[in-house]
């Protein structure tokens, strides 16, 4: 980005232009431009559509919902009405919800990222016998569809007494096997081994060699598997679901799911409906700001990801 | 210097995600210890069940109750509740005390000797205050596993209005009806008769149910399986013709576009169970008074012949560590009188008990069917249902192995006939290598 | 923060000049090196051995607990039948031998490839073309754009699922609205023959900007003077793009398509959703994952569901591996 925008566009284009000015005329070239854009503004309105209904149907009633145009807004604005509806329904259940999912992307994200990071450090700078054996084993284990891991986890989350509490859904989000596939080859590219060596030589210990030096180093990357892991954790709806049996423990996506269920199922809970849009539309506000706020770290740290090989 | 502000940023960015994930992980411990109830003190017992605003009844019962108390949870409806009470039940621990099953299920779990027999609870007590067929479908020679709930005895919702648009009487038999479909859908191709739904399996097996078909014979391990009896057969090609015929459309149900379909006369009828009439007031709010009740049509004129259709159970779980405190309370539910009045008056479950069935205040009128007496068409339906249908305990794997038939037949790949024949090789099979003994 | 970036940014660069030039050369190890170091320190060289590992016991504890034994386990169980009348017993690669002659299975393969052959060709083929023209320079408010077609991705499935069963509805989706108001028929988005390109669409519609801004990063990583010399000759845009730019980020076009074999052959989430909208069309075995789930969680056959999950991790192996013995080959070339 900044290096586009060290270069004035218009001056690259005018040397663009000069250079092969018998081929694109000035006309030809805005045209261009004007397609090009066009194509991308298109392209923005696909991608965007589902969530501008989202935002529009969360203005609406449960009548409306269904008698008006789905794409544009209803005479009365309903939005607040809805707010208040989701957040006070069933003593504020959605309150917890967004809590336990906030809760359990937090966590899983930090110590995720922080033990992915840890291991593809190892990985990636320091030798030791099966190391590459070691390393295919993880990466092979994402060959095999989770479905496969589903009831094996919940039999052993049950032997261990971990069924039904929070650290169920906490603990197997906390392994990122392509997080350490991401850390390694991070690694193995933004650290200099010259700068640990000289590190060895003054003395000191390995910990303290990655917690001071390479934890430094490696920010984006570790941001990049925060983020990733965080969007993971907050959009899981799988685990959660087999794993919680207790609505208290509910992230927001197995509580929508519960909610959505009902309100297909159910006259009295049709109201229920409006409450899983609006619902829906707050759990995605997060995730956007984050996004967007980070992007600069998590859009570095993706290109690492893709050098090696 | 840049570096050195950074680096002081990270470690302690880390150093205060560790601390923090320290004090989140032990904190969730805590929570989930937390849980556990004394050993002394009144006896906690978790209750799964999808019946929405149950907590009013058990309120009552804490009441008179008070060492009893209910954590009552809704897991979700039907299959994602049984998902997870069958992975539970598997793993050994996580399952309810009492969970609400429906009757289709309950012989898969009977099987399994996860269900507690609670005639050693004082259940057989209350037997005679129970429809026949419910009671018959939870014990089995003395042995009680569960209390009926609710039921759903079937008849046909029907729209007055276009019946008497397009001058048709309302159907008696089923050969009226399929004749009337044609007619309806000539007369306004915009209009079909009815809805046939190839992934409602529990629907076409109460269709089945009142044609007379025995499906399912069981006797301990030995079981007896025709799916494609003459009379499942004559259900099937029935519904192939209509479908064949265009008449029919063949969306699926329990969704947006077919609750659109009920309120704004694309449908005009619904053949559906007791359950159904106040649930369509929620669908379909702007068809008010626009809807009939009548009994479900017969195969030969002048029979009384009527099936159920869904309705629930509440069992008690062998992972129980309270079983009698927790019979006592689905015997409560389902039988004190006021709890009942709840269940079908205020959650209008239709009712397994013989009196409320009888009860003149669940007799009344309702301005959504033009001010007919609903209930009186279904409490008569409830006593015409055959008695001796059978599930099979694997319900679950019948009815999606039948759903996958009756779609491919839908979608014109091969007849009706056919997919009964294939959804009954495929169930024999599957008995077989699950070590039944079939016989035919 | 700048000046991160801008040491990220030389990492980058070296890291990619060493990809594409001495892509044989392995770098020196420096493991070894330290251990040479130390070598007199007997007890220092043992204690720093063991480190290795201690720095692995997190990741290597939780790894085991959560995939491998849950994975172990599994494979153990594919290997036995467990009856409803009569236990468990042992019954080798039975399990494995009907799954290769199960029609449901070989159905679901086909549906899958069928979507790993036609959606993710368009999917990759457009978020390299997106990702091209906004790192290109007649594009501006890139950041909206970047943002924008990423956006899908942070939506979950179940919240994906309520979105498109509305859009796609006959009755009250808004296509269908429009399509009735020009007195068209109604889109047939959830018909038969229109539901494996609505599930094609649905997945083009989250993956495309995921795989967008994993380009669009590679792309931003080359430097700015690999260009200069070829605008300097003359080059068009287009000609930068083809010539310099994709052979450039080659690696990172790999790695999409790595993934989105993986992806697309494990899908579940779409057709899972679209079983709650049309369940009359999807079938329990659309795709093999799905039937994986459906035979252990419907029919509680867990061994055999084991076993074909097993037969698709394989099947997952030989796509990705024969796809990247294939690529590897040309680069050697």
């Amino acid at each position: 980005m900044a290096r586009i925008g060290s270069l004035p566009a218009g001056g690259s284009v005018a040397a663009t232009r000069q250079i092969s000015a018998r081929t694109v005329g000035r006309r030809s070239g805005w045209t261009l431009r004007g397609l090009v854009l066009l194509f991308l503004v298109l392209m923005l309105v696909y991608f965007v559509i589902p969530l501008f209904w989202l935002v529009v149907s969360a203005t609406k009633t449960n009548d409306e919902l269904f008698s008006t145009f789905g794409l544009w807004f209803a005479p009365d604005f309903h939005l607040l009405e809805n707010l208040h509806d989701v957040f006070t329904y069933d003593n504020g259940i959605f309150v917890t919800w967004l809590t336990n999912s906030a809760y359990y992307a937090v966590v899983s994200a930090l110590g995720a990222s922080l033990i992915a990071t840890l291991a593809g450090y190892t990985f990636a700078k320091l030798s030791f016998p099966g190391r590459e054996l070691v390393f295919a084993i993880i990466l092979g284990s994402i060959m095999v569809p989770n479905t496969a891991l589903a009831i094996p986890t919940y039999l052993l989350l049950s032997k261990v007494g971990l069924v039904n509490t929070p650290l169920a859904i906490i603990l197997p989000s906390l392994v990122t096997p392509f997080g350490v596939y991401l850390m390694r080859v991070y690694a193995e590219q933004a650290l200099p081994d010259d700068l640990l060596d000289a590190a060895r030589v003054d003395g000191a210990s390995e910990w303290r060699i990655f917690w001071s030096i390479a934890l430094r180093l490696l920010a984006p990357g570790f941001v990049t598997v925060l983020l990733l892991t965080f969007v993971g954790t907050w959009n899981n709806f799988f685990l959660p679901l087999v794993v919680t049996n207790n609505p208290a423990y509910y992230p927001l996506t197995v509580g929508l799911a519960n909610w959505n269920q009902l309100s297909q199922a159910f006259s009295g809970s049709r109201i229920l409906y409006t409450l899983v849009i609006t619902g829906s539309l707050i759990s995605v506000i997060p995730l956007m700001i984050g996004f967007l706020f980070l992007q600069r770290y998590w859009q570095g740290g993706l290109t690492f990801g893709s050098l090696r090989s | 210097m840049n570096r050195g502000l950074l680096f002081c940023r990270a470690r302690g960015m880390a150093k205060a995600g560790l601390l923090l994930l320290l004090a989140l992980s032990i904190s969730s411990y805590l929570v989930a210890c937390g849980g556990t109830p004394a050993s002394s003190g009144p006896v906690t017992l978790t209750f799964w069940s999808w019946v929405p605003n149950l907590q009013q009844a058990i309120d009552l019962f804490e009441k008179s109750h008070p060492n009893i108390k209910i954590k009552w949870q809704n897991v979700g409806s039907g299959g994602t509740e049984y998902t997870k009470l069958t992975t539970a039940l598997k793993a050994g621990s996580g399952a309810p005390d009492v969970v609400q099953i429906e009757y289709a299920y309950l012989p898969q779990y009977i099987l399994s000797g996860k269900l507690v027999d609670l005639s050693q609870y004082g259940a057989n007590d209350v037997k005679d205050q129970f429809v026949a067929w419910t009671w018959a479908q939870v014990s089995s020679g003395g042995k009680v596993y569960a209390i009926p709930q609710d039921t759903g005895p079937m008849g046909l919702l029907y729209r007055e209005d276009i019946f008497k648009k397009y001058n048709l009487p309302v159907p008696t038999t089923w050969d009226q009806y399929a004749q009337e479909a044609i007619q309806l859908h000539q007369a306004n191709p915009k209009i079909f008769i009815t809805d046939f739904s190839a992934s409602d399996g529990p629907w076409f097996f109460s269709l089945l149910w009142q044609a007379g078909s025995q499906p399912f014979v069981v006797n301990g391990t030995t079981i007896k399986i025709h799916l494609d009896d003459a009379a499942a057969l004559k259900v099937a090609n029935y519904w192939g013709n209509l479908v064949k015929s265009g008449a029919v459309s063949t969306a699926a149900d329990w969704n947006n576009d077919w609750y659109a379909a009920l309120q704004n006369g694309t449908l005009a009828t619904w053949i559906t169970a007791a359950w159904a009439p106040s649930d369509l007031e929620g669908f379909a709010p702007k068809s008010a008074g626009l809807w009939r009740v009548a009994p479900l049509p017969q195969w030969s004129a002048g029979e009384q012949a009527s099936a159920n259709w869904g309705g629930s159970t509440d069992a008690v779980t062998t992972q129980c560590q309270h079983p009698a405190e927790a019979a006592e309370f689905v015997k409560w539910l389902n039988t004190n009188p006021e709890s009942v009045k709840i269940l079908t008056q205020k959650l209008y479950l239709f009712p397994s008990q013989k009196s409320a069935l009888q009860d003149p205040s669940f007799d009344t009128a309702n301005s959504f069917y033009g001010g007919q007496q609903v209930n009186r068409i279904f409490v008569e339906s409830a006593q015409q249902v055959n008695t001796s249908f059978q599930w099979s305990p694997f319900q679950d794997y019948v009815f999606s192995q039948l759903q996958n038939q009756l779609a491919e037949a839908v979608n014109g790949k091969i007849s009706f006939e056919q997919a009964m024949h294939n959804t009954q090789n495929a169930v024999v099979t599957y008995a077989r290598s699950q070590g039944f003994t079939v016989i035919s | 923060m700048i000046p991160s970036r801008h040491m990220a940014r030389h990492s980058q660069t070296e890291a990619i000049q060493q990809a594409i030039e001495v892509q044989e050369l392995a770098p020196p190890s420096s493991g070894l090196l330290s251990s040479l170091r130390h070598w007199r320190h007997w007890r220092h060289w043992r204690q720093r051995a063991l480190i290795p590992y201690l720095f692995l016991l997190p990741f290597l504890l939780l790894f085991s607990f959560f995939i491998l034994v849950p994975l172990l386990y599994a494979l153990w169980t594919s290997f036995f039948i467990e009856r409803l009348i009569g236990g468990t017993t042992f019954v080798g690669l039975q399990n494995y031998q009907e799954v290769l002659h199960d029609g449901n299975f070989w159905e679901g393969v086909r549906n899958v490839l069928l979507l790993l052959f036609t959606q993710v060709p368009l999917m990759l083929g457009l978020a390299l073309g997106l990702a091209l023209l906004l790192d290109s320079q007649i594009v501006r408010f890139k950041t909206i754009f970047r943002l924008g077609y990423f956006l899908p991705y942070a939506i979950p499935s179940v919240i994906g699922a309520l979105l498109w069963g509305y859009l796609y509805s006959a009755h009250i989706g808004p296509f269908a609205q429009l399509a009735e108001l020009l007195h068209w028929p109604p889109p047939p988005f959830l018909t038969a023959a229109g539901l494996l390109p609505s599930i094609a669409n649905i997945l083009t519609w989250q993956w495309t900007g995921y795989n967008m801004v994993i380009l669009y990063a590679a792309l931003q990583a080359i430097p700015p003077e690999l260009y200069d010399a070829a605008r300097v000759d003359g080059a068009s845009g287009w000609e930068i793009a083809r010539h310099i730019k994709i052979p450039l980020i080659a690696p990172a076009i790999v790695l999409t398509v790595v993934f989105s074999i993986i992806g697309t052959l494990q899908l579940f989430n779409e057709p899972q959703i679209m079983t709650a909208i049309v369940p009359n069309l999807i079938q329990d075995h659309y795709t093999p994952n799905l039937y994986a789930y459906n035979l252990a969680f419907t029919n509680q056959q867990y061994n055999y569901a084991a076993a074909v999950s097993f037969v698709l991790g394989a099947v997952v192996f030989v796509f990705s591996y024969v796809f990247m013995l294939v690529t590897y080959r040309r680069g050697q070339r």
